[in-house]
């Protein structure tokens, strides 16, 4: 929105003619929307359910994400050492990867202690007797730092394999990064989807607004007319733009919140099987902000478009 | 000034104005006048930049206005008071809001705002109209609040295109004494009208046009 038209007097400043023009803009506009409350009302539940299912989809995503952080602890990568390693080196090695930054916890699994625990778990005593010797590794069991992703796993995992004594490296990750996966699947189907419900709302916005411009069609000719810049015949189409974007932006998050209360009894009852404590999926003020901004800039922006439009059309009529 | 020098304004199938030369000296009234059809329209329209010639040049105090383009536009059209036939009132705002329009546009303070819309209003005798809204005036009280709106802002040039052209004589003839009026302060004035009965009234220049081009200019005996 651009400043005030040239033309000014006394000591009323250019800064004050811009915000008396931008105060005259928004009320009027504003008088405008609520003028008509039957329309103004439908595209504002049209927007707000546009906005409102995606916004619900993306909540319960992360509220998904929350629960299963953390579940069961980062998997344990289990390293098998070279049959030839003594204790020494065995010894050596679980001090070194103790210390590692990606490392919660190493520690050492004897291989004299392994049979043992073997043998007597297992009940083939006899059979391990008529071994010349013993079978089982030293091996290394590894835990990751806590909050270690997939890929940070995966990254330590290589890093082991690089060691000398390491013959093979069993990684117990499949499950997280099906997970992973699965929730990476639905944000993309979240992304898609809110996007074009969202294109759909604006578009119901301009809609709203291109009627209601070929409504004042004459004012607008009639105010370019008499010197009104293109700036000045936009500002309360604008105005109103941003009206109809914010008004949805708010009943998006009563239905947002609403519709929370309702997947709340549900979803804490999941919580409690896997003895998370019970929460509320609700709006944090981030996303309230997100919401509302965003459907203001919706509005907005459609708002802009059409009367872009609108006065290029005039212009070459 | 205003200069049209050599102006032409061609259509796809006919010439709205050939080559068409005329001078209306600053400070001075001047009428323009024709048969529907002959022009009058498409030049005012090409001097307010609603429509650009396709030959020649038009000048605005010396300033060629082939310049003026894009966002010059605006503060251009800023310079000239404009009447319309019908009037062009916004019917949703109040007389004052109707008059106040172009002060609003320029930005001026509510203040003065308020003592140049009332002494618009004073001079086209509807002060006490103020808080009206235009449905509920009469044809020349709409008119006049037109008159009111297009000189507010104290422009250079005044153009009135066809301003009694709903009205009857005795109203057409205060509307023209009040142009004649602002012509004394110093105002440019240029009135579109067909009526040759009301210019012969009054001794300034008229501008006759006749299929686009200049049939007569001068003072009317």
């Amino acid at each position: 929105m651009s400043r005030a038209e040239p033309g000014v007097s006394d000591n009323w400043g250019q800064w004050s003619a811009w915000r008396a023009q931008h105060r005259v803009a928004m009320i009027s506009s504003w008088r405008r929307v609520v003028a008509r409350p039957g329309s103004t009302w439908l595209t504002w539940l049209v927007l707000a359910i546009s906005l409102a299912l995606p916004s619900s989809m993306l909540l319960t995503l992360d509220s998904v994400r929350q629960v299963t952080q953390g579940l069961g602890g980062a998997p344990q990568v289990s390293v098998l050492l070279h049959i030839e390693a003594d204790s020494s080196a065995a010894l050596a090695l679980q001090r070194r990867v103790d210390a590692w930054p990606g490392v919660a916890e190493a520690a050492l699994v004897d291989r004299e202690q392994a049979l043992a625990e073997f043998t007597e778990n297992s009940g083939f005593k006899d059979l391990v007797d008529t071994l010349a010797y013993n079978p089982l590794p030293y091996t290394l069991l590894v835990k990751p730092a806590e909050g270690s992703d997939v890929t940070m796993v995966r990254q330590l995992s290589v890093q082991l394999e690089a060691e000398a004594l390491a013959a093979r490296v069993i990684v117990d990750a499949q499950w997280m990064e099906r997970l992973e996966q699965l929730l990476r699947l639905g944000l993309r189907w979240i992304e898609g989807l809110g996007g074009a419900m969202i294109l759909g709302a604006v578009l119901v916005v301009a809609n709203t607004l291109r009627l209601s411009i070929d409504a004042c069609r004459e004012e607008i000719i009639v105010v370019r007319l008499i010197g009104g810049s293109d700036a000045f015949a936009r500002r309360p189409f604008l105005y109103a733009g941003l009206w109809y974007g914010l008004g949805g932006g708010v009943v998006a998050a009563v239905l947002v919140w609403g519709f929370g209360l309702w997947l709340s009894g549900p979803l804490n009852a999941l919580l409690l099987l896997y003895d998370r404590p019970a929460q509320l999926l609700w709006l944090n003020p981030q996303y309230l902000v997100a919401l509302l901004f965003g459907a203001a800039t919706m509005g907005w922006l459609a708002s802009w478009w059409v009367t872009k439009r609108f006065l290029s059309r005039l212009d070459s009529a | 000034m205003i200069e049209f020098d050599r102006v032409s304004r061609r259509f796809a199938d006919r010439d709205a104005l050939r080559n068409l030369s005329l001078t209306i000296p600053t400070g001075e009234m001047a009428f323009l006048t024709g048969h529907s059809g002959a022009g009058k329209s498409t030049l005012l329209r090409l001097l307010l930049l609603l429509d650009r010639p396709t030959g020649g040049e038009i000048r605005i105090q010396g300033d060629r206005t082939s310049q003026i383009r894009g966002r010059a536009v605006a503060p251009y059209r800023r310079r000239f008071g404009i009447v319309f036939q019908e009037h062009q009132l916004l019917f949703d705002r109040t007389v004052y809001d109707n008059v106040a329009l172009p002060l609003e546009i320029a930005g001026f303070s509510p203040r003065d705002t308020a003592r140049r819309v009332r002494a618009a209003l004073d001079k086209v005798g509807l002060l006490a109209r103020e808080r009206a809204y235009p449905a509920s005036l009469s044809g020349g009280e709409q008119q006049r609040v037109g008159i009111a709106r297009a000189v507010v802002a104290r422009p250079e040039f005044l153009v009135a295109d066809e301003p009694t052209g709903n009205l009857d004589p005795r109203l057409s003839l205060e509307i023209m004494s009040l142009f004649e009026a602002f012509n004394q302060v110093g105002v440019t004035v240029l009135v579109a009208t067909h009526d040759m009965s009301l210019i012969s009234r009054f001794r300034h220049q008229a501008i006759t046009l006749e299929s686009g081009h200049l049939a007569e200019a001068g003072v009317p005996l």
